[in-house]
């Protein structure tokens, strides 16, 4: 599975907002496949020909539905960050979530805070795709908006 | 051109969040990681809990000639500012917690040069703090001590989350310190609001007060530590068996406390601390919200020895005044780093508009405030436009430098000058 980073490269990364969304929402819908390249208003002007094949090649075939992810409402987040210190993942892989600060552009994370609101980076480290989506729902548990949406 | 700053200070709040990583491109924010909402909202000029809404940035002075605008250069709206100050005989110059440290030095300038009152836009709720404090004599530590000890943590009429989003996770409740490695599982925590809010999520004990109720509670729980018969108010005696317990403990108060009788209330909760404090360290914290409001107060403890509000024109004792300012005398104000017309009530702001008093407004963004001014005088954002220096909720003072540059002029330059001008 292709990082939300890898796929933002094959997109305008313009924040036009012209689908609703910005670029690294879009990319994470992209991800969950609730949305396809072709969706990208962008994507079909010629500046940008071949970009959407690129997309359907690193995303590839549609084959599997992950068996667990994630969903987060940006309309309630509000960027504690509360998630990101809270992630199990994070206790064993960031030193700096672990104590409470925001990980560094380099650390092996699943979430981001940015802009104001979290941000799914590299789902496929999740725990609850990975091994136990049953065992694991720290961040849904603990947000105080309830943006995060666990399915 | 594209630039990457690391572990930039963010101005967003009182917490200082100094984990920022921005993107620049072309001399704009691109993007800014690891910041909330607030913090948003001054990187990127976001309404604060409306994260797709703009926020207007002014972007030319202005003065209202009889019923319209008028934009003027800075100097010409610095001359008008003048002119109403001389003729003023009660000045106010309202706000400064949302403003830089030298911002704050330079209004305190201009209020000894023409005799005004300073008033901080947050003093109804600081002051009962610091007479509490000064009756009391308590402990205190910086916020990394408070990650690192505190076990017991008690947020009292305060809601972090709306006020300062990432203090929760960075120092009160989520983070893990050298003596509390597991974070929230090692502390035992406790709120009492009156209403439900979002800490509920996450604490174990939550008191839902009426309003007014707060007091009773304060005098109950000092009871309960005492032996006496305290009051049957519901989750009082879990909550005095919790303090009592602490090893070190720390009550956050935010400005909850400033909407009742906030001295009766304050000066209980100070006694509660300094009964706590006997048998393990208790920290009584205001949990200010806006970004340098304690770079205020350690400015006029600093320069007059006292943190209440000082009134040049009409104090001549000096002690500062505790009480908020009677807009009923006030002939002109001057609003700086603060929204005045949102704290006013409806019928002050009547009063206020019937005497005609002018109002000069000193923002980098709209608000209700410059929707009224007779004299609006944009602003560059302090930290982010302009380098300035601001003091963490602790009272820890940090630079913090210019990231993107502008044409507008720093509410510490306007200052200056329009007290050169007089």
């Amino acid at each position: 599975m292709p990082a939300v980073e890898e796929i933002q490269e094959f997109l305008p990364n313009l924040d036009c907002g012209r689908c609703g969304l910005t670029c690294a929402e879009f990319a994470g819908f992209l991800l969950t496949r609730e949305l396809a390249p072709e969706d990208c208003p962008v994507l079909h002007e010629p500046d940008y020909a071949g970009f959407i094949e690129a997309l359907h090649e690193l995303l590839g075939q549609p084959t599997v539905q992950a068996a667990a992810g994630m969903q987060i409402d940006l309309e309630k987040c509000i960027g504690c960050g509360i998630c990101v210190a809270m992630c199990e993942f994070h206790l064993g892989n960031c030193a700096d979530a672990r104590l409470g600060k925001g990980p560094r552009p380099q650390d092996k994370v699943i979430f981001h805070i940015v802009n104001g609101g979290a941000v799914v980076v590299h789902q496929e480290r999740c725990t609850r795709l990975l091994q136990a989506a049953e065992k694991c729902s720290k961040c849904a548990e603990y947000c105080p908006t309830k943006a995060i949406v666990l399915f | 051109m594209e630039a990457r700053i690391e572990s930039a200070i963010c101005p967003g709040c009182a917490c200082l969040c100094d984990d920022i990583d921005i993107t620049v491109v072309d001399d704009r924010i691109y993007q800014a990681a690891n910041i909330c909402l607030w913090g948003a909202s001054k990187f990127l000029a976001h309404k604060r809990f409306h994260p797709k809404k703009e926020r207007r940035r002014l972007q030319q002075p202005r003065i209202k000639q009889g019923c319209l605008w008028q934009t003027v250069p800075y100097e010409a709206a610095l001359k008008r500012t003048a002119e109403i100050l001389t003729r003023a005989s009660r000045p106010v110059i309202y706000g400064l917690t949302n403003s830089g440290s030298w911002a704050q030095e330079a209004a305190l300038d201009l209020a000894r040069s023409t005799r005004a009152r300073l008033e901080p836009a947050d003093l109804a709720f600081k002051a009962p703090y610091y007479r509490s404090l000064m009756k009391h004599g308590l402990f205190w530590a910086s916020l990394d001590v408070i990650r690192d000890e505190a076990d017991t943590v008690v947020f009292w009429g305060a809601n972090p989350l709306h006020s300062c989003p990432r203090h929760v996770v960075r120092y009160s409740v989520f983070a893990r310190g050298k003596f509390t490695e597991r974070g929230l599982e090692e502390r035992r925590l406790a709120a009492v609001d009156v209403y439900r809010t979002e800490l509920a999520e996450f604490v174990k004990l939550f008191i839902r007060l009426e309003p007014g109720q707060e007091p009773a509670l304060v005098q109950g729980l000092l009871a309960a530590l005492t032996g006496g018969k305290p009051p049957a108010i519901r989750g009082l005696r879990r909550l005095a068996a919790l303090l009592e317990e602490a090893s070190y403990g720390v009550i956050f108060f935010g400005r909850g406390v400033s909407y009742g009788p906030a001295q009766e209330l304050l000066d209980g909760l100070g006694e509660l601390t300094a009964r706590l404090n006997r048998g393990s360290p208790f920290i009584f914290f205001p949990l200010t919200a806006d970004f340098n409001s304690t770079g205020l107060y350690h400015l006029l403890l600093r320069e007059l020895g006292s943190p209440l509000a000082p009134d040049f024109g009409h104090d001549l004792a000096g002690t500062g005044q505790a009480e908020p300012v009677a807009w009923s005398e006030v002939d002109a104000v001057v609003v700086v780093g603060a929204d005045l017309f949102w704290f006013l009530s409806q019928e002050e702001i009547d009063r206020l508009k019937k005497r005609q008093v002018p109002v000069v407004a000193l923002s980098p963004f709209a608000n209700r405030t410059t929707g009224h001014a007779e004299v609006v005088i944009p602003v560059a954002l302090a930290g982010v436009e302009t380098p300035e220096i601001a003091y963490r909720m602790d009272g820890l003072p940090l630079f913090l430098p210019k990231i993107v540059s502008t044409h507008l002029w720093s509410d510490s330059r306007v200052l200056r000058e329009l007290t050169a001008l007089l």
